[in-house]
């Protein structure tokens, strides 16, 4: 092959990196269509299948800010759950209105997000590290401030209805409960959550500065950004997002379990990086992660209505990670025509 | 600075080695010769609210045995390898009597063998190993249970119908019983038919998308069987969303008496009924004491289950509430 096909074919490569994600939402839709049609495409079901990932989709949101400084965040999932604990317990032992509830969950889990940033960039801990010791920390205190039992969010009065605080929480995601009658809250909250970030990602200066970041930290430094605060932020911010995912959990399952979130993290960095977010910084969108969101989310309903097993599930969602990571990478294809040719 | 740090360090240091350090000398106030027992408990994982309350309650119970003392419980959290290592630490710390609820039988088996050989005795919890060599076993009948509520399906679906089965962890020994059972029960009725079942990991939050999706799939659904509460309640919030919750009856296991729990499911209404799964707390409180006091007791303590319904749920959760607000 000439060095002129060779080029071509990494531009198409690259190109097609670029629009991995709507590449793979088509298909995953197309699949759903061709084989459930109607049944897939009905308002109940994509809002169900939505609605069952928007906790996740939010979390993902924050490892991406996280990912674009060139760190990770594995602590999202017991933030969640840490933030759903409390949310339940505020509800059940405190009995306080549910404005009340969120904002004292996303100070919560900005509280943990900071200790994180804190860690990676006072005490320059890997991010890897300071996230998973911040994963095993967050998941015990949970559970010793349960009791390791869950605690339900449905409280009854004594007259045996639901409170009004309680019937006011099932609002913010427990099956069948709508805002206005119609939209569901966790597919609300989950667009706004990505509609506000890409705002801050691409208008602001601090947008700006979470990608020089990523991109080269000295040049960034030379250059006047405040690498230590941005790090300290994207964390903060990760974290409170993880917080204000834990009610929408909380109510989905309408209780707070102490297991609550576990392995989300992992579907959120899957999502990021189905989106076309880069491991190594610098790289991805919030619109890219929204739509690897989508991708994972429309997937599971996909295999689920088409009776798949789980262990098929678990199969092909850790081959699309790795058909993304690869399309990202189009010197990996010249690399191996390299090597056949010497 | 650095000097109150290392002392403040080897302060702390030395204050959990005493703490850990179990003895087996007599007691403090000077009771004339009388011995202080020491139970080392290794728990496969804390965090299932079951298991918790299993905690809770076996605290509860050896209260009851003032020369008998709980060191910490170790939580092997559903690690085997972390479970063996705890078991070989008990040894090490030669208590008086150990229990084990094994997170697997055949890596724990060896380490049972171990306290068995260091003469120890030991009581298998909840679940099985593979060797004799242990002084009793206390659980409850998986199978059995599951049979129960199979039998109670055919009750409910006496014109035959269809059934969505949601399933625990598919590796975890409870999830193969409880399917096990409840299959051969519900073969009294060939017009009874599993039409969908699948893996939802005993939690709530993925049972509720898993039913959303067979209620899509599935235009007519009888009856759902949940592995566990939280799981037939998963199903329950989703059929209820959909506004179905009334035509499907949903059976649920464990009965644990906690606010969110089985029994005041039944009681409101939102499970038709579940089935204790008998944490065996009591009576391993009782098998320790008789033990360490050189009474004999049963090798093989295999515990019903009781049917929660409507009538008797008041009663049951009154009667397993340790929260002591009831």
């Amino acid at each position: 092959m000439t060095l002129h096909a060779d080029n071509r074919m990494r531009r198409t490569l690259s190109a097609l990196g670029a629009a991995q994600a709507y590449i793979g939402l088509v298909l995953v839709l197309a699949v759903g269509i061709a084989t459930k049609g109607e049944m897939f495409l009905s308002e109940t079901n994509l809002t169900n299948a939505i609605g069952a990932f928007a906790s996740r989709g939010i979390l993902a949101v924050g490892v991406t800010l996280v990912i674009l400084t060139g760190g990770i965040d594995l602590s999202v999932g017991s933030l969640l759950g840490i933030a759903s604990m409390t949310a339940a317990m505020m509800l059940s032992k405190h009995s306080l209105e549910p404005w009340q509830i969120v904002p004292i969950c996303m100070a919560v889990g900005a509280f943990f997000g900071f200790l994180n940033g804190a860690g990676t960039a006072w005490l320059r801990i890997q991010s890897f590290v300071m996230t998973l010791a911040m994963l095993s920390v967050v998941r015990g205190l949970d559970r010793q401030v349960s009791d390791n039992v869950s605690v339900g969010t449905q409280i009854a009065g004594p007259d045996g209805q639901l409170t009004p605080q309680a019937e006011a929480f099932q609002l913010f995601g427990t099956p069948g409960h709508n805002l206005f009658g119609r939209i569901y809250y966790p597919v609300l909250a989950f667009i706004v959550v990505c509609v506000v970030f890409h705002l801050i990602l691409t208008k602001t200066r601090f947008g700006r500065h979470v990608y020089a970041v990523g991109g080269n930290p000295t040049a960034a430094r030379l250059s006047g950004v405040n690498v230590t605060a941005v790090t300290i932020a994207v964390f903060t911010l990760s974290g409170m997002l993880a917080g204000f995912a834990g009610p929408i959990d909380a109510a989905y399952s309408a209780s707070a379990d102490p297991q609550a979130g576990q392995s989300f993290e992992l579907d959120a960095i899957a999502a990021a990086v189905i989106g076309g977010a880069s491991l190594a910084g610098g790289k991805g969108t919030i619109a890219g992660t929204f739509v690897g969101a989508l991708i994972l989310t429309l997937l599971d309903n996909v295999l689920g209505l088409n009776a798949v097993s789980d262990n098929w599930q678990l199969v092909i969602k850790g081959l699309i990670v790795v058909v993304a990571v690869v399309l990202q990478r189009p010197d990996l294809f010249t690399f191996f025509r390299g090597g056949s040719r010497s | 600075m650095k000097k109150t740090i290392a002392i403040a360090l080897c302060a702390l240091l030395a204050a959990a080695c005493a703490s850990k350090a179990p003895t087996s000398t007599a007691t403090a106030d000077g009771g004339a010769g009388k011995k202080k027992f020491v139970v080392g408990y290794s728990q496969s994982n804390n965090a299932e609210p079951y298991r918790a309350q299993l905690n809770l309650q076996l605290q509860h119970f050896l209260k009851k045995y003032p020369d008998i003392e709980l060191l910490p419980i170790a939580d092997a959290k559903q690690s085997s390898a972390t479970q063996v290592s705890q078991v070989q630490n008990f040894i090490t710390q030669k208590v008086d009597a150990l229990i084990v609820s094994p997170t697997e039988p055949a890596p724990l088996t060896a380490a049972v063998q171990q306290a068995c050989d260091a003469k120890i005795p030991v009581i298998i919890l909840d679940r099985t190993v593979n060797t004799d060599c242990y002084t009793a076993f206390i659980g409850g009948d998986n199978v059995l249970i599951g049979r129960k509520a199979g039998e109670e399906a055919v009750k409910l679906l006496p014109d035959g119908g269809n059934i969505v089965e949601l399933r625990g962890i598919l590796s975890n020994q409870p999830q193969i019983d409880r399917d096990k059972g409840f299959r051969e029960a519900i073969a009294a009725n060939p017009k009874i038919k599993i039409i969908a079942d699948r893996e939802a990991k005993w939690v709530k939050e993925q049972a509720t998308p898993i039913m959303q999706q067979w209620l899509a799939q599935h235009p007519k659904i009888d009856l759902v069987y949940g592995h566990n509460d939280p799981m037939a309640l998963g199903a329950y919030l989703a059929a209820k969303a959909a506004g179905k919750a009334e035509q499907i009856k949903f059976i649920g296991i464990d009965g644990l008496a906690i606010p969110d729990g089985g029994i005041r499911a039944v009681q409101l209404g939102q499970l038709s009924a579940t089935f204790i799964y008998p944490t065996g707390a009591q009576e391993a409180a009782d098998t320790v004491n008789k033990i360490l006091h050189g009474q004999p007791v049963d090798k093989q303590q295999v515990l019903g289950t009781t049917q929660v319904t409507k009538d008797n749920a008041a009663g049951l959760y009154k009667q397993f509430d340790l929260s002591g607000q009831n």
